[in-house]
């Protein structure tokens, strides 16, 4: 799939903007720092995933300065032969509206599916070397792009977690009080427990379901971005879902009851879950060098792209923010000598480290961005 | 700063649900400018339904009762409302089928498939931790009270399809599952974290008529 053009109005520090990347290969966007790079990469990963790809809050997309209250992004594309217009509204007032080929959705939620990108960004690095919670949004970013059903069963996760949480908290001020469990609290916990055990597994098993998948496209992907970097031994990477309990998650659950209860906190379930990267034989979180986890979350982008365009049969749309700015020369090469053929758009505030075959050019000057 | 006069407007404006200081701001200003009868036709229905209309003693929909100062005229905390609404009255209705649902709002939206000839209970809410809300702030005490006296058969449990709506019809299930009842669900078609009240009426009505028992 391609963007033709895109139109942003009161997006970030756009009032209004214009931009028509190359349909095919790369679209290198230039700027000095702060000039809304970011900012535009932002608007496309929005239609893609209904969020700010640097998880900031949906409000703080819309322009500040002078009292817009919604922003807007409109995209007009390519889907193999099949044409998509895309756009999306965002409201800090009353309720967001999107619409796909000028029919208007139900929920704005219903627009995912309709584009897919694979976004590379410096903080990747923390995919590898950060905590299991950017893993696990990883995985489910993936999940949302294959089947955007699944964004129901995240959402439902979360909000049963919520719930169960404020009920866990309130029990246990209860108790703490000497006033014991009120007989309403267990019974109301034995319904969240089977709502967070029903949705939880089905979350569970379909992360470990895509980690399986993922594996043998990230080892290969590993292995074309460490080539020449690696020593023997070290390029063999593997991917395995971890689920913080053993057997049926509703069992579990009821085993951890007391220990939540005092605590206050869920302490199992697929928010506790993570994917372990392992290079060689050890972890790469704890054991890998600056560089091999620089590769390896590199290879874990690559290796859900293909696996993206593979499955819903057209490649997502590429998103390179300031990427080269951190890799080494080596690393940068293999990584534009696999990026794959579809359209990519990428932005430096400087210059290219290593040649590329550039389609189209865009400048952002004083904020305005100039095709 | 403004008047306190005005203030006050604001803030108790703000405190209305879905409505933010901002909105606020902008219908405080609105009824400034408008002229006194029509702001004060606002205050006037606001009265009136304050005095005529509370909740049904049976089932806890809204009901229009007497006119203030006649017997029975309820209404304000603490004491018992004492009228019942105009569902419950007519005996045309089925007494042994009762829907739930969790806002009088939801009466209306499952009136309107005219699929449905029993009567209803008003939970008024659903439960929800988040805000505080557990079984005991919602009206389940009185329906309970309410099956065996009215001999009801089959309870419809029609709280919303999301994930609250869904707690709740699961506690229910499992505290009428002792009961010599039908316990029975509205069937899913309806969209997954929706609200009954935006669901079509064929959507809604074909739900209803799918409705499956609850197990646990
Ligand atoms: N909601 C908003 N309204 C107006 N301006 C905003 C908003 N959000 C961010 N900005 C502005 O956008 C600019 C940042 O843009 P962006 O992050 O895209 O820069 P960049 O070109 O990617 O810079 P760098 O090269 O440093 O990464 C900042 O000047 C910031 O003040
Ligand atoms: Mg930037
Ligand atoms: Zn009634």
């Amino acid at each position: 799939m391609h963007l033709e053009r895109l139109w942003l109005t009161d997006f970030r520090s756009y009032r209004h903007a214009e931009f028509a990347p190359a349909p095919q290969g790369i679209t290198v966007v230039t700027g000095a720092n702060g000039e809304g790079k970011t900012n535009l990469l932002e608007a496309i990963g929005y239609l893609a995933t209904l969020r700010s790809l640097r998880g900031n809050p949906s409000e703080s997309l819309i322009r500040t300065g002078d009292g817009a209250e919604r922003a807007v992004v409109r995209m007009e594309g390519r889907r193999e032969a099949r044409r998509i217009v895309v756009e999306a509204e965002i409201s800090a007032t009353g309720r967001s509206r999107a619409q796909v080929n000028g029919q208007a959705l139900r929920r704005v939620r219903d627009l995912l599916g309709a584009l897919q990108v694979t976004v590379f960004t410096p903080e990747d690095l923390a995919l590898v070397k950060g905590g299991p919670q950017g893993r696990r949004q990883y995985l489910d970013d993936l999940l949302v792009a294959l089947h955007p059903r699944h964004d129901a069963t995240i959402a439902e996760v979360e909000r049963v977690l919520k719930q169960r949480t404020a009920l866990l908290k309130s029990a246990g001020w209860q108790a703490a009080a000497g006033r014991g469990l009120a007989p309403d609290v267990e019974s109301t916990l034995e319904v969240w427990d089977a709502k967070l055990a029903a949705a939880g597994d089905a979350l569970a098993r379909a992360r470990a379901g895509l980690a399986e998948a993922l594996g043998l496209r990230a080892a290969d992907a590993y292995r074309r971005v460490a080539s020449g970097v690696a020593h023997r031994g070290r390029d063999v990477v593997s991917l395995h879902y971890e689920t913080s309990w053993q057997g049926s998650l509703a069992e579990a659950l009821r085993a951890a009851r007391g220990e939540d209860l005092r605590r206050g906190v869920s302490t199992v379930g697929p928010h506790r879950d993570d994917l372990r990267l392992q290079i060689g034989s050890t972890p790469a979180r704890t054991h890998a060098s600056q560089g091999e986890q620089r590769s390896l979350a590199l290879a874990l982008r690559l290796a859900g792209h293909h696996l993206v365009a593979e499955r819903i049969g057209s490649e997502p749309v590429l998103l390179l923010d300031d990427i080269f700015s951190e890799l080494d020369a080596s690393r940068a090469e293999a990584l534009l000598a696999c990026l794959p053929s579809g359209q990519a758009i990428i932005t430096t505030a400087g210059h290219l480290p290593v040649e590329a075959v550039v389609a189209a050019w865009a400048r952002i000057e004083d904020g305005k961005l100039l095709a | 700063m403004y008047a306190a006069a005005v203030q006050d407007l604001i803030d108790e404006l703000g405190r209305l649900p879905g409505i933010g200081p901002k909105s606020a701001q902008r219908i405080a200003f609105h009824l400034l400018r408008l002229p006194s009868h029509d702001a004060l036709r606002l205050a006037e229905a606001i009265r009136v339904v304050k005095e005529r209309v509370s909740w049904c003693r049976r089932c806890f929909n809204i009901a229009e009762g007497p006119p203030a100062g006649e017997a029975g005229a309820a209404g304000d905390a603490g004491r018992p409302p004492a009228i019942e609404c105009d569902i419950c009255r007519d005996e045309r209705r089925d007494p042994t089928v009762v829907c739930v649902v969790e806002e009088p709002r939801d009466v209306v939206a499952v009136e309107k498939t005219r699929e449905f000839h029993g009567r209803y209970h008003v939970l008024q809410g659903a439960i929800s931790p988040i805000d505080g809300i557990g079984p005991d702030n919602l009206r389940i005490r009185e329906l309970l009270a309410r099956l065996e006296v009215e001999g009801v058969k089959e309870v419809i449990l029609c709280t919303n399809p999301n994930i609250e709506g869904d707690a709740t019809a699961l506690y229910l299930a499992s505290l009428l599952k002792p009961l010599p009842l039908k316990v029975t669900r509205i069937a899913s078609g309806l969209p997954v974290g929706g609200d009954l009240e935006y669901a079509d009426e064929l959507t809604l009505g074909r739900a209803l008529e799918g409705r499956r028992e609850l197990v646990d």
